[in-house]
């Protein structure tokens, strides 16, 4: 490691209070934007969905298990991948270990994805994952809520993903190499790799009726993504050039 | 069912939700940049060596500060709570505990080490893991200055004479012990330097759970009190809501 400005305890609390105002101000502009997301208005879901679950055949409204609201994560895992995204596993590797207290919180946190259901439970043992994970592969879910596209979009520039048409990473040519190592990571190629992104979406149920409240896609993940939230508290931060995670069992033991 | 804190938005067209969307997408956009900022912000504090000599107890024995870091150059040290003498288990900390092993398994790839370090005996720490299935090394700092020097234990005397400051500001009135998170960097040369740390709220981005609430429609929805309704992961009680009701 590169050496720092060292400093005297003094020194360095002075520097640490003025970054403590700044700290606190985003936290108050967090608490508003937070406010801001509960007051978006809500739109009524009329269409029907049916996903596959570990207990069978089930609808949007079989998903919320009891609770009043749902939170769907988009996991990017298409329907002829041998494995899931490594960024969408990471960020798995987070909520499994919390969704028990949300679950007790009026609040059910699952994941989505199109992969037939028998890959899913393939891929959830090999992680040693517990949260629910549906298939969507015979639905329209994945499209109507801006996570899959088609071919045809893909071929016509006219893939719209985080309220944006055109112009992400992954609709650039040629393929970053970045993408293109992700792709082979999930047994698919650049093309297919890119047809499924992530996102998250928020549900809400009240007296029978079925709300889609917010969706947010891209960096609007990045609080989701538990080990970051560390590692921006790390000398180094992120410390990234490209692409260094891995899926949690194909790191080397160090 | 819980309710909503604040009067309940109107149902929209999807073309006027996709207009307040985008609205508040901006909004959005402009607190990730300004996060960005201070994250690199961060990074650019001073550092102060540590000079004092720490000795922890581990459950493989004694180790010092240096051999936390586990022969990566930077540590991060979770201050959870657990008081001399008492049997309670800060819910809190618990809480943020949980969503420590899913994240630590990438620590490594990214030059990081953790320890969870706590003032009470070892013995009662790992009871405590015990019970809640934690994984992620964790020391006791029992008869040692840590906990005081890095700003989570208050003694008595400090308290009554209002010397005892939490958060860098915060007056201590009763708690001798508060959660934080500190951070400290190793240089080539073996010396180990703090780097930074955060208490109170400064602790909620850890609480990845938190953020899936924030884009809830009902939020936080702590009506009863801040946090008033976390409990420990093995005190939830399976009702009739379980993760099988759902699917007949």
């Amino acid at each position: 490691m590169t050496m720092h400005n060292t400093a005297k305890r003094v020194e360095w609390l002075q520097a640490r209070l003025r970054l403590l105002e700044a700290e606190k101000a985003l936290t108050r502009q967090s608490d508003e934007v937070a406010r801001m997301r509960q007051a978006l208005p809500r739109l009524r879901i009329d269409k029907s969905y049916t996903f596959d679950t570990d207990q069978g055949s089930a609808t949007l409204a079989d998903l919320f298990q009891g609770r009043s609201q749902l939170l769907v994560y988009h996991f990017m895992f298409g329907p002829d991948w041998a494995a899931g995204c490594p960024s969408c596993s990471m960020i798995a590797d987070g909520f499994d270990g919390f969704a028990v207290h949300l679950a007790n919180h009026d609040v059910m946190l699952m994941a989505v994805s199109r992969a037939p259901l028998a890959k899913l439970q393939a891929y959830k043992k090999r992680m040693g994952w517990s949260f629910p994970w549906a298939s969507a592969l015979s639905n329209d879910f994945n499209f109507d809520f801006n996570v899959s596209f088609t071919e045809q979009q893909q071929r016509d520039g006219g893939i719209e993903y985080n309220y944006r048409r055109g112009g992400h990473e992954m609709d650039m040519q040629p393929v970053p190499p970045t993408v293109a190592a992700f792709a082979a990571t999930c047994g698919t190629d650049a093309g297919s790799f890119t047809r499924d992104r992530p996102g998250m979406s928020a549900f809400l149920r009240e007296d029978g009726v079925i709300y889609h409240t917010y969706s947010t896609y891209a960096r609007g993940l990045d609080g989701l993504w538990g080990a970051y939230q560390w590692l921006d508290r790390a000398p180094k931060g992120r410390n990234e050039s490209g692409i260094w995670w891995r899926r949690r069992d194909e790191y080397e033991a160090r | 069912m819980t309710t909503f804190t604040q009067p309940q938005p109107k149902i929209a067209s999807r073309e006027e939700w996709l207009i307040a969307r985008k609205a508040l997408l901006a909004k959005e956009k402009a607190m990730t940049r300004e996060l960005d900022a201070l994250r690199a912000e961060r990074r650019q504090l001073p550092w102060v060596r540590v000079e004092k000599d720490y000795v922890f107890e581990g459950p493989h024995g004694r180790c010092t500060l240096a051999d936390l870091f586990r022969g990566r150059s930077q540590l991060a040290v979770y201050h959870f709570m657990l008081t001399p003498g008492s049997d309670r288990i800060c819910h809190g900390c618990a809480y943020i505990a949980d969503h420590i092993d899913g994240a630590r398994q990438h620590f490594g790839q990214a030059d990081l080490a953790f320890a969870a370090i706590s003032r009470v005996p070892l013995e009662r720490i790992e009871q405590v893991r015990r019970r809640l299935g934690w994984t992620f090394p964790w020391v006791s700092s029992q008869g040692t200055d840590f906990n005081f020097d890095f700003g989570v234990s208050f003694r008595k005397e400090d308290i009554a004479a209002g010397r005892a400051i939490y958060n860098y500001g915060t007056p201590v009135r009763q708690s001798e012990d508060m959660h934080g998170t500190s951070i400290f960097a190793r240089n080539d040369a073996g010396e180990v330097f703090h780097t930074y740390s955060t208490f109170a709220r400064g602790d909620e981005v850890l609480m990845g759970a938190h953020s899936w609430l924030d884009l809830t429609p009902k939020g936080r929805n702590e009506a009863g009190g801040i946090m008033s309704w976390l409990k420990l992961h093995d005190e939830y009680e399976a009702g009739d809501a379980d993760e099988h009701a759902c699917c007949r």
